[in-house]
């Protein structure tokens, strides 16, 4: 498996994309007053967008994902504000206002627990960040992507779409990297550890319109920190397009965890890309939720850089009638000594359907690496499916890989077992699937995901 | 002990929902209030089918006779309000439940026995699970740990007396409780069981077992012996001991003279 990009594609895929929403005029617009090495940054991840022709199902990473089908690139709507006009708009220095908010992001805000920061994005735009001063004093960062292109262009010039998710990686990483409009920089120096996770709620209200967010997580040496980025919207008729860029980067003895929490609305159509580079003796932890959106591609690519890192990769699905997601993940071991362990569960009712593509990469001189991958799938439905695709590649040999996937229905004796203790079938069945999924939350408890996650679902399976 | 029995079976005959041939070939079983019955026989003679086939599991298909409990006929009943009726089933095999830890499942099964509305006290119940985990010689880690997930077989009988320890009933089918217990854990679970039967002299028992071991440790009222489908036998405690000394071998003669009979009398007939 390569990057998309670095395949030369015949002219017919070229140009594919380009609508009257994208197009060079629009990479002009959002990098209106940027600096230099910005706005070229943008122009050269276009060029790359132009260049990569659009993945077809031919590619077995788009397998059973058919963009021509599901996604409505020309449809789409983008208003892409140049940073001129974010500040003097006032952006981020007007206080946000959460009794006006609308009432789903207030919701989600509210249930949180305690945090280092806050920071509420609505429609691809921080409008609010706030952090715990002492940490600020401590030098922590926390900002939106737009000031920190002012405050901290050394940073951004280093690391924004460049070591982690460079345009290169394909054609939607390019295209958000041309594209992105805010997203946040959270910037952890040496050895300060926050205790609380710093949360994240995004939200949109535009139908029909695009959407590009980048995130840029700078873990220092020894640093410590928890990242909660929780995606919401209304149900949407027109589809709306929803993309993500998330580049983590732990160094040395770093211990980084990051949780994206998918409540996007139906008609959304997520794209979320992210990729983790593990550092010397850090931890890197992921977990990916996904319970909205009607089609939500994910793509995790963790990088195992120094000796001794170690990354828990999780992940969970709940799907319904009308949804269909895609896991794309990749265990990359470059460094000797370290480990991965991938655990990604799926339950899916209606004819709702995931796709599970892992690849456990062990490079030459990785040795001694531990890497697994499992995948599970539970089918509540007749009509739902699930493919599981896991890979192994491995080119040293002393190694201790494994992967597994399994796709089957609820247990008949489960159900049986419980409901001979008194709990009606619905009962039983969502106790099941909870158990089933909840296996993935009790591996990293992050204050009030779980029990967020744990209510959510329960409350889609009361009224499934 | 009143004259009509809690559970009543008349000429039970069940099987396997998709196949053909009963396993159950008539059954006949009579348990009064508070009793303590016990059926032996050996494998495959269908002991674990009449247990579950009771407790309503979907797999097995009634083909005729009744099942009357507290003078109801239960046989359309769902599992989970047979239990509500106060039936519950010790698992011979107690099935691993990922994710679901014992307290949580407990717990909504309690809350499933209260009227609409009406709602646990989290407090008692908290109490009441620990002092029963005590009283088992259970870990009070076990209560968040999953249903079965990983435990040995010792600690998966303790975890079916613990949940009838806390839900109650007024009829325990006890499938094979002692098999797998070595003779600590043995006692625990039969005074366990007794205890339970101190503190609530109207619930009636029925265990099945291989082994008149437990038996010397609760003391049944009745011993049943099944074979082949039906109860051969009934009588006191000492039909155990008989078993003890001569096996099955004589009820497998006496039926197989018994079948050679009826087979001749059809060729007759
Ligand atoms: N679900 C099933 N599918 C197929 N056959 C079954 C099923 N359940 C029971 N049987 C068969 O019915 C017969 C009785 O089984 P059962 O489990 O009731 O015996 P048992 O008396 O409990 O045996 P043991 O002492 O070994 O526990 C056996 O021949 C068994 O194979
Ligand atoms: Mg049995």
């Amino acid at each position: 498996m390569s990057d998309t990009s670095t395949i030369d594609q015949p002219i017919g895929g070229l140009m594919e994309g380009i609508t009257d929403a994208f197009n060079a005029s629009a990479v002009e617009a959002v990098s209106g007053g940027e600096p230099a090495w910005l706005a070229n940054r943008r122009t050269e991840a276009w060029s790359a967008y132009e260049r990569t022709p659009l993945p077809t199902t031919r590619l077995e990473e788009w397998r059973y994902t058919n963009l021509r089908k599901l996604l409505k690139l020309d449809r789409l709507g983008f208003d892409g504000v140049s940073l001129d006009a974010a500040v003097a708009t006032g952006s981020d220095a007007e206080p946000f206002d959460l009794a006006g908010a609308p009432e789903a992001l207030r919701a989600a805000m509210e249930a949180d627990h305690a945090a280092s920061g806050h920071v509420v994005e609505i429609d691809g735009r921080i409008v609010h960040v706030d952090l715990d001063p002492e940490l600020a004093s401590q030098g922590v960062v926390l900002t939106s992507l737009r000031r920190a292109v002012a405050d901290h262009p050394d940073a951004l010039d280093r690391h924004l779409a460049t070591d982690a998710l460079p345009a290169s990686r394909g054609k939607f990483q390019a295209l958000n990297a041309a594209l992105w409009t805010d997203g946040v920089f959270l910037h952890v120096p040496k050895g300060v550890r926050l205790e609380l996770p710093v949360r994240v709620t995004r939200y949109l209200t535009k139908p029909g319109t695009a959407f590009f967010n980048r995130t840029l997580i700078l873990a220092d040496a020894a640093s410590q920190v928890s990242f909660v980025d929780e995606g919401l919207s209304a149900d949407f008729a027109e589809q709306t397009l929803f993309s993500s860029a998330v580049e983590v980067i732990a160094n040395d003895g770093a211990q980084v965890q990051y949780v994206s929490l998918q409540r996007m609305g139906r008609g959304v159509f997520h794209l979320q890309q992210q990729r983790t580079l593990a550092g010397r003796d850090s931890t890197l932890d992921t977990l990916n939720v996904a319970l909205g959106a009607s089609v939500a591609r994910t793509d995790l690519n963790a990088r195992l850089l120094g000796p001794g890192a170690n990354s828990d990769m999780l992940g969970l699905c709940f799907g319904e009638q009308g949804q269909h997601f895609d896991h794309n993940t990749s265990q990359d071991h470059v460094a000797p000594h370290a480990k991965s362990d991938l655990l990604y569960k799926g339950a899916l009712d209606g004819n709702a359907r995931s796709v599970f593509r892992g690849i456990i990469k062990v490079h030459k001189n990785a040795q001694q690496t531990d890497a697994y991958q499992t995948n599970r799938n539970l089918l509540l439905s007749e009509h739902a499916r699930a493919d599981s695709l896991p890979n192994l590649e491995i080119e040293a040999d002393d190694v201790k890989c494994s992967h597994g996937a399994t796709v089957g229905q609820l247990d008949q004796e489960h159900l049986f077992y419980l409901m001979s203790r008194g709990l009606s079938r619905d009962r039983a069945e969502r106790l099941v699937v909870l158990g089933f999924l909840g296996e993935v939350l009790s591996r990293l408890p992050l204050g009030g995901v779980v029990e967020k996650v744990t209510r959510i679902i329960e409350e889609r399976l009361q009224h499934g | 002990m009143s004259d009509t029995p809690i559970l009543s079976i008349r000429d039970l005959t069940a099987k396997v929902a998709d196949e053909d041939v009963d396993i159950l070939k008539g059954v006949d079983l009579d348990l009064f209030k508070g009793e303590i019955h016990a059926i032996m026989g050996p494998n495959g003679s269908g002991k674990s089918t009449l247990a579950k086939v009771l407790a309503g599991h979907p797999g097995y298909e009634v083909t005729g006779g009744t099942v009357t409990f507290h003078g109801d006929d239960i046989s359309e009943l769902e599992p989970d309000e047979r239990s509500q009726a106060g039936i519950f089933l010790a698992f011979q095999y107690p099935v691993e439940i990922p994710g679901v830890s014992i307290a949580n499942f407990l717990r909504t099964a309690l809350q499933a026995r209260l009227e609409e509305g009406e709602e646990l006290d989290l407090f008692d119940f908290q109490d009441e699970l620990m002092a029963r985990m005590e009283m088992l010689e259970m870990d009070p880690s076990f209560a968040e740990r999953p249903v079965n997930d990983g435990f040995s077989g010792g600690e998966k009988k303790r975890n079916e007396i613990l949940q009838l320890a806390m839900l109650r009933p007024s009829l325990a089918l006890m499938d094979e409780t002692d098999s797998g217990l070595d003779i600590d854990a043995l006692q625990v679970v039969s005074r366990g069981i007794n205890r339970l039967h101190e503190e609530n002299p109207d619930m009636t028992v029925l265990i099945i077992t291989h082994y008149q071991r437990l038996l010397n440790f609760i003391k049944p009222d009745k011993v049943h012996v099944m074979l082949n489908g039906r109860i051969v036998r009934s009588g006191g405690a000492d039909v155990a001991l008989e078993l003890e000394e001569g096996g099955y071998e004589d009820y497998r003669t006496a039926e197989a003279e018994a079948i050679a009979e009826a087979e001749a009398e059809a060729q007759e007939a």
